[in-house]
Formats: structure tokens, C-alpha cells, sequence
């Protein structure tokens, strides 16, 4: 933890990933409009006091829609990644722990399904199920477990053969308790790094989904889908693209600074 | 103009995928940009008076023009989506065409006789037409192109048209005797079919022959070649039979996004697009545009709506239907999401037309007036959760419309807005244009839908509201049937007598609107833009492509040079 809290960037990561969060949970009181209201006679406004980020072109203020979005990217981040963590922990441990034929069959199967292009995947899944949160939530999720499987295998691969679980194995422990109690807890360090990198992995996968339709569906806002609304009038009004796509740059180099300094932080040999 | 795609719709009738430029399938005109008796936009054609306008005409140059969507088939007969009908336009001919004033007139055919009241009528071909390869043209070509139509094995969406033809003789090789059953008043016009060769298609079938990507007309313009989903370009006929066209060469671009249209339009990669009302008021005022591009606005021949499939219990009663169009602001619509380049729509004929009922006043914005018609029809909040619910059930439905259409989607958005205050729960998914039609419109899959309706000139729309045409792919997809509409529309069909006719469909104008199958919403404008060194262009009731061949670029100002 120390080691973390030494590098600025990811404390800088840190912070604004936790005001986000703030913004997200306390996106009514932070918001300054309705997400949703409509107001023709206000479109298109350039940002001003009244509508910090100005507005689009049904008159929405852009702000407030931004805020709103943020609990949508983040709750999907997190929800999407947690979804692909089970997974890949699950096959990942008993992959390794067991290894032989079930370990081919489940390292196979995740090697299947790594050559799909993701997005593409994705995309298709979307579009035959129907775009909701939900379904976002749950299709990232399970197209992205296999880097983690990946991850956990080859730590339980290396701890399994450790004195320690020798030694509980001796003691009369079954399987299931060396894993869950031995195993994961000391494996758990490269999937925790994977896991803040994958939010932000998720965070733009859904942005794209919803750039191209298939994402959040109106009226409720996404970072995506206001940008796909700004691009139709990127000539008359450059707020509407703008704000939204730095609010992705920022959330997800946020992410991505949190889980550099995660990585090196949880590095022996880097440690000093 | 060539940005909606249109799928699967008769001859005078086509499901417009993109409101702003409607566009419909007519055989009977060429680049089918229509402009019906309304007054040019006077910014457009500020600086249109230029000396160079009197110059003599030359040959030579290119028009590129551009198209959301590729076309699907070039086989004129089977060709519904408005991108193969652009193009079909201008490689066949039909046997009458409109002319610029909207009044039928001859194309292949030079002449006709209506006789027996109309029930017969004979044409006289003209003798001086080639196919593009060099063949004559005859009549054997309109008997054969009559029998694919009404082929049972043929899925053309025209051959409603010719079902009431009793037969066709060809008496010699420039006369044709059509003989129909009973008086049938959209007959003449149905003739703008175009024509194909018989000599070609004779032995083909024609759901699979190269003839669809390979075609060969008589009209002012020859295939050349057809990139998919990139360009089709066609050269000009030096033997066509009205006079060489100008133009020499047409390219026909696929770019599915009015944004990058925009872009290629302003760095003159294109000449020729449909501007969205946005582009048109906010982004094309720029002496930088102007000096390049002239706009042009003028009321399409069309209208855009929302459909109620009257399969479901709720959209059943009249009352939950008169209720959301009171609920909804038209004219919010018109100015939030067309800037106001349209008018509210009163039922199923455009202002132009006249067929329109002048008396029919569309319902005013009226939220309470909808919040009252709901209780009456028992939709009312009772466990106060903010939406009507009814035996426990809360009003909530999904309205679909296609991917591609900005307008459509913001109308979806205002209208789901508007009716979340009346306790209405509105959910939108927007869907791909063939999945959309194929899947959801032709299959009754759906609860709402926005959509829109390009209208032939003749308002007979039988095909759309007669109540034997509710099968799968047939236009009457909202299940609507009414007995006195049925009866209306028969007579409709059945007479030549305006005055007769005009009473008839101000009648059923009136009751469509009392009935609000639809929540009509609007007509919107057609914005088409052309680069300025194209001369000749002359806006006419009918549009500004009706005399295309005569467009004509001075020699100096010539891009383009083979």
C-alpha cells in the first residue's frame, strides 16, 4: 500500500477514480438539469453558466447528461470486469490446479475464444440479444474472463507445488480448501492489476457500443452516445463531442495510472 | 434526394428510410429530386442569375453524386429501395412519364387513346429508340416486361398495378392494346413502369441473372460498372433518343453517414447530396458554401408518422391512440428536429396533393385533453409510481424505427419524453434498415414504429389502408380495417371523375385522421444542394432532376476530362 501511495500518478488516478465514483453515486445533487428534459428552444446552447457544457441539439444539458453517464460507465465497468473475474478465477484455479486433460480443455476453450475479435463479438452478441445495461454488462463479461484464467493458472501452477500446500495437503485438506483458502489469496495480486485495467478496457468498450447505437439506449445518457449525437453536428456545436470524450480520456487514464502503480506496487523485484 | 432506401413498396408508394430527402421510387422521372409548387428557398438561389447561366451548352464533365445506401438490384421491375431506383431511372424508360408540371406524358410511347370510358387504352411506341446494345425497341419488349410483372414467380412489389389489366395485345411493333377488367384510374400512370429488354431477358430468371448488376435500358444513361457498397457509374447515351445528355458521365457514391457526406460535399468530392435540415440552416450560410453549392428546399412528396399496431389490446381503443397524438407536440417536432423545414402532417396526403382535406385541423398539443382520454379509457395511476397502469399492468411500449435517421431517432426521443409526462413509459431501440423491415415492419413484430410514407401523385392508397392487405411484406402492417375506408378506397380506384374522386378522398382523409392509425407527424422539406457549375437546372412543381440532361457545366469550368 505504501509503495502506492509513493507513486503520484497513481494516487492521482486513485483520486479522480474516487470523485467519480462521488459524481456517480451523488449524480442528482451534482447535476445541475434533468438528464432527459427536452427543450427545443434551448439547443444547441454554447457552454455557459447556466449549462456548464452547454447543451445538444434536443436542448439536454450536457453536464447533467455527463454526471449521469458516469454511473452508467462506471457500473458497467466494474459489474462487466467483476462478471469476467468470477469466470476467469473459477476456470482459471481449476484449471490449474487440476492441469492435465481439464486443464487443456478449459486453456483451449479460452485460447477459442481469445481469437474472436472481442468487440466485434460483442458487437453481434448486442445485436441478436438486444442493447440494455444488462445485457452490456453481462456480454463484456463474458468475453473477457480469459486474460484473468490466464493469470490465475499460472501463479496456482507455480504456488500448488509450495510447501505450504504440500504441508495443508498432508493436514487432510480437500481440494476445494487449499484453492479457496491458499491459492487464490496468494494469486490474487496480477488478476487485482488486470482487473482496474479492465474496467477501463470496459468503460470503452461500452462508450463504442453505445457510439454506434448498440449501447445505452435513449433516453438515458452514456458518454458514448453523446458523442455519436455530437457528431452529426460537430460543425455547429463542439461542446457536444468534446466534454463527453474527455470525460473517457480522463476516467480511463485514471484507471489505467491506478493499475500501473498497482502492478508496480505488487512487484517484489521492484521493491526497494 | 438519393439518401433513403427504400425497400419493397408498389410503384407509387415507398417506405422512406430517411425523412429529410423523401424519396420514392418513380420509374417516371429521372434523379427523382422532387419539388412540388413551392418556392424556392430565396437564399439558395441568391447569386444564381450569373452571366454564365446564357452560355452555351457543351458536353463533357461528371456529376458525382452520393447515397446513404447502395442499391440492391438493377432489375427495374424488382428494384424497391430508392438507391436502385435512382439509378434505374436513369438507364431505362417508362411508356409515359410526368413531365415538370406533373401532367403524364410520353416517353417510349409517343402517343395514346383512352377508349370505352377508359377501359381500353392504345399506345403508339416510338420507332426511333435502341436498347443500349443496339437493338430496336419494340412492343414485344412491353408485352414481355407486362408478363414478368404479373408472374406469379416474380416478387415485384408493382404487379398490384396490373392485376386489373383484362390483356395485352400487341396489335404491331408500335402498338399496344391494354384492355382492363374494370375502370381502373391509376392506370395510365402505373405505364411509367420502365421497360426491359425482351431480347435479353427472354430465357432468365430474373431473381438471378447478371442482368441485375449488368443492365441494359434505353434510357439517357449506360451502366458501366457497379463497385459494391463504394460507387456505380454510368456514361452518358450519345443515342438517346430525346437528345445526347449534357452531362457525360454519372457517379453514383455509397457513403452511409450524412456527416462524411458533409465533409466530402464541402472538399467537392461530391457534387450533388440531401442536406439535413441541420446542414442546411446552420452549416451551408458560409460564403465558402455558397460560393461552391446551390440549395434548394422544397416540400417533399411524403410524410413521416408514428404506426400503432392495432394488434395490440391497448392501441385498439382510439381513444389511447387520439390521446398520444395530443400528447405529443408536432410542432415541437418540426422546429427541435427539422428547424423547422416542414409542417405538421394531418393525415395521409401531403398539402400539394389533391386529394388533401384542407378542413381536417390537426390536434393541438394538449396534455390534460390526454391525461383525460387515458382515464376515460381506464389508464390511470393508481399505485402512484408515475406511470398509468391498468388491471396492474403499467402503459409501457417500444417504439422502433432505423438506424441512420437522426430525425427519427430525436422525434422518438421528444415523443418518449413528452409521454413519460403523461405516465407513459416509452422505450426506443433503433434497428439496422433490413433486420428493421424485414424482421419487425413485414412481420408485425413491433408495438410502434417511426416510419415514413413516399406518396405517388395519383392518392389512391389502397395499399395501404385496405384491410385485404394485411399479409406479411403488404403495407397495411398496422392491421388497419375499417369497412367504410375499404369501400371508399375501391370507389376511389374505380373512377376517373375527379370531382368524384376528390370527394371520396377527402372523406377517407377525414375519417384517417379522426382514427389516428398513425400519430401523423410530418411533411417534411427535400434539401437538396448542387455544385453551382452545373447550369440549366430549373426548378419546376415536379423537382429539379426532371430535365437532368439538359444540365450542362461551360467548358472552362469542366473537372473532370476523360
Amino acid at each position: 500500500m505504501k509503495e502506492l501511495f509513493r507513486n503520484r500518478l497513481a494516487l492521482s488516478g486513485a483520486v479522480i477514480i474516487l470523485v467519480l465514483m462521488v459524481m456517480a453515486i451523488a449524480a442528482p445533487f451534482v447535476a445541475t438539469h434533468d438528464p432527459t428534459s427536452i427543450n427545443i428552444k434551448n439547443a444547441l446552447v454554447s457552454p455557459c453558466r447556466e449549462h456548464l457544457f452547454g447543451t445538444d441539439m434536443l436542448g439536454r444539458d450536457i453536464f447533467s447528461r455527463i454526471v449521469y453517464a458516469a454511473r452508467i460507465a462506471l457500473s458497467i465497468g466494474f459489474v462487466a470486469v467483476g462478471i469476467a473475474a468470477l469466470i476467469g478465477v473459477f476456470f482459471g484455479s481449476i484449471a490449474g490446479y487440476y492441469g492435465g486433460r481439464l486443464d487443456s480443455i478449459i486453456m483451449r476453450f479460452a485460447d477459442i475464444m481469445l481469437c474472436f475479435p472481442a468487440f466485434f463479438l460483442i458487437l453481434s452478441v448486442i445485436a441478436i440479444v438486444g442493447p440494455n445495461i444488462f445485457n452490456i454488462m453481462i456480454v463484456i463479461g463474458l468475453t473477457s474472463w480469459m486474460g484473468i484464467a490466464r493469470l490465475i493458472r499460472a501463479e496456482i501452477l507455480s504456488l500448488k507445488t509450495r510447501d505450504f500446500v504440500s504441508a495443508s495437503k498432508a493436514l487432510g485438506a480437500g481440494s476445494r480448501f487449499i484453492i479457496m483458502r491458499h491459492l487464490i489469496p496468494n494469486g490474487i495480486a496480477p488478476v487485482l492489476v488486470s482487473f482496474v485495467f479492465g474496467v477501463a478496457g470496459a468503460i470503452l468498450t461500452e462508450a463504442g457500443l453505445s457510439f454506434l447505437g448498440l449501447g445505452v439506449q435513449p433516453p438515458n445518457p452514456s458518454w458514448g452516445n453523446i458523442i455519436m449525437e455530437g457528431k452529426a453536428v460537430l460543425g455547429v456545436g463542439w461542446w457536444v463531442i468534446l466534454f463527453p470524450g474527455l470525460a473517457i480520456l480522463i476516467t480511463v487514464l485514471a484507471f489505467n495510472l491506478l493499475g500501473e502503480g498497482l502492478r508496480d506496487a505488487l512487484n517484489p523485484r521492484l521493491k526497494r | 434526394m438519393r439518401r433513403a432506401l427504400l425497400e419493397r413498396f408498389p410503384l407509387r408508394k415507398a417506405l422512406l428510410k430517411n425523412r429529410d430527402i423523401l424519396k420514392i421510387k418513380r420509374p417516371l422521372v429521372f434523379l427523382a429530386v422532387f419539388l412540388f409548387l413551392a418556392p424556392l428557398d430565396p437564399m439558395g438561389l441568391t447569386g444564381l442569375v450569373s452571366p454564365a447561366y446564357a452560355e452555351e451548352a457543351s458536353f463533357g464533365d461528371m456529376l458525382v453524386s452520393s447515397s446513404i445506401g447502395d442499391a440492391r438490384t438493377l432489375v427495374p421491375i424488382l428494384a424497391s429501395d430508392s438507391a436502385s431506383g435512382d439509378i434505374c431511372g436513369l438507364i431505362f424508360n417508362g411508356l409515359v412519364k410526368y413531365d415538370k408540371n406533373i401532367n403524364l406524358i410520353g416517353d417510349l410511347a409517343s402517343g395514346w387513346e383512352i377508349k370505352d370510358g377508359g377501359l381500353t387504352i392504345i399506345f403508339y411506341l416510338r420507332k426511333d429508340v435502341k436498347w443500349h446494345d443496339g437493338a430496336p425497341f419494340t412492343a414485344k419488349d412491353v408485352k414481355f416486361t407486362y408478363e414478368r410483372l404479373i408472374d406469379p414467380q416474380v416478387p415485384t412489389p408493382y404487379s398490384g398495378d396490373f392485376k386489373k389489366v383484362e390483356s395485352l395485345k400487341v396489335i404491331d411493333d408500335t402498338t399496344i392494346k391494354v384492355t382492363y377488367r374494370e375502370i381502373f384510374s391509376p392506370g395510365l400512370a402505373s405505364w411509367g413502369m420502365p421497360i426491359m429488354p425482351e431480347h435479353i431477358l427472354k430465357n432468365e430468371d430474373l431473381l438471378t441473372t447478371d442482368f441485375s448488376r449488368n443492365p441494359v435500358g434505353t434510357g439517357p444513361y449506360k451502366f458501366v460498372r457497379w463497385r459494391s457498397g463504394e460507387r456505380i457509374d454510368l456514361i452518358s447515351n450519345h443515342d438517346y433518343f430525346e437528345q445526347r445528355p449534357y452531362i457525360d458521365r454519372y457517379i453514383y457514391r455509397i457513403i452511409p453517414d450524412p456527416t462524411t457526406m458533409f465533409l466530402e460535399l464541402q472538399t467537392e468530392g461530391v457534387d450533388y447530396m440531401g442536406l439535413t435540415p441541420l446542414q442546411y440552416k446552420r452549416q451551408t450560410d458560409t460564403p465558402f458554401f455558397k460560393e461552391r453549392f446551390r440549395k434548394f428546399r422544397y416540400p417533399a412528396f411524403g410524410y413521416t408518422y408514428m404506426a400503432f399496431n392495432l394488434k395490440d389490446e391497448r392501441f385498439r381503443d382510439k381513444r389511447v391512440r387520439r390521446a398520444i397524438n395530443y400528447a405529443v407536440d408536432k410542432e415541437e417536432i418540426i422546429e427541435g428536429v427539422l428547424f423547422g423545414l416542414g409542417r405538421v402532417c394531418t393525415g395521409p396526403f401531403v398539402p400539394e396533393s389533391w386529394a388533401y382535406n384542407e378542413d381536417v385541423k390537426p390536434l393541438r398539443y394538449n396534455p390534460d385533453r390526454a391525461r383525460k382520454l387515458l382515464k376515460e379509457a381506464g389508464w390511470e395511476d393508481t399505485d402512484n409510481d408515475g406511470w398509468l397502469d391498468k388491471n396492474g399492468e403499467v402503459f409501457e411500449f417500444t417504439i422502433i424505427t432505423n438506424q441512420g435517421n437522426d430525425t427519427r431517432k430525436h422525434t422518438a426521443e421528444i415523443m418518449q419524453r413528452r409521454l413519460r409526462e403523461i405516465g407513459i413509459k416509452v422505450n426506443i431501440r433503433i434497428l439496422e434498415w433490413a433486420v428493421f423491415l424485414n424482421e419487425f415492419v413485414n412481420k408485425r413484430r413491433f408495438e410502434a414504429l417511426i416510419l415514413g410514407w413516399g406518396l405517388s401523385r395519383d392518392p389512391d392508397c389502397y395499399d395501404i389502408w385496405h384491410s385485404s392487405k394485411t399479409k406479411e411484406g403488404e403495407f397495411n402492417f398496422v392491421g388497419y380495417s375499417n369497412p367504410e375506408v375499404d369501400r371508399l378506397l375501391e370507389e376511389g380506384r374505380g373512377t376517373f371523375d375527379i370531382i368524384k374522386r376528390k370527394a371520396i378522398y377527402r372523406e377517407i382523409h377525414q375519417i384517417l385522421y379522426d382514427e389516428q392509425p398513425y400519430l401523423f407527424l410530418y411533411v417534411a422539406d427535400a434539401l437538396p444542394a448542387v455544385h453551382r457549375r452545373f447550369r440549366g437546372i430549373e426548378v419546376a412543381p415536379i423537382g429539379i432532376g426532371h430535365n437532368f440532361i439538359n444540365w450542362h457545366v461551360p467548358k472552362r469550368e469542366q473537372r473532370y476530362r476523360q
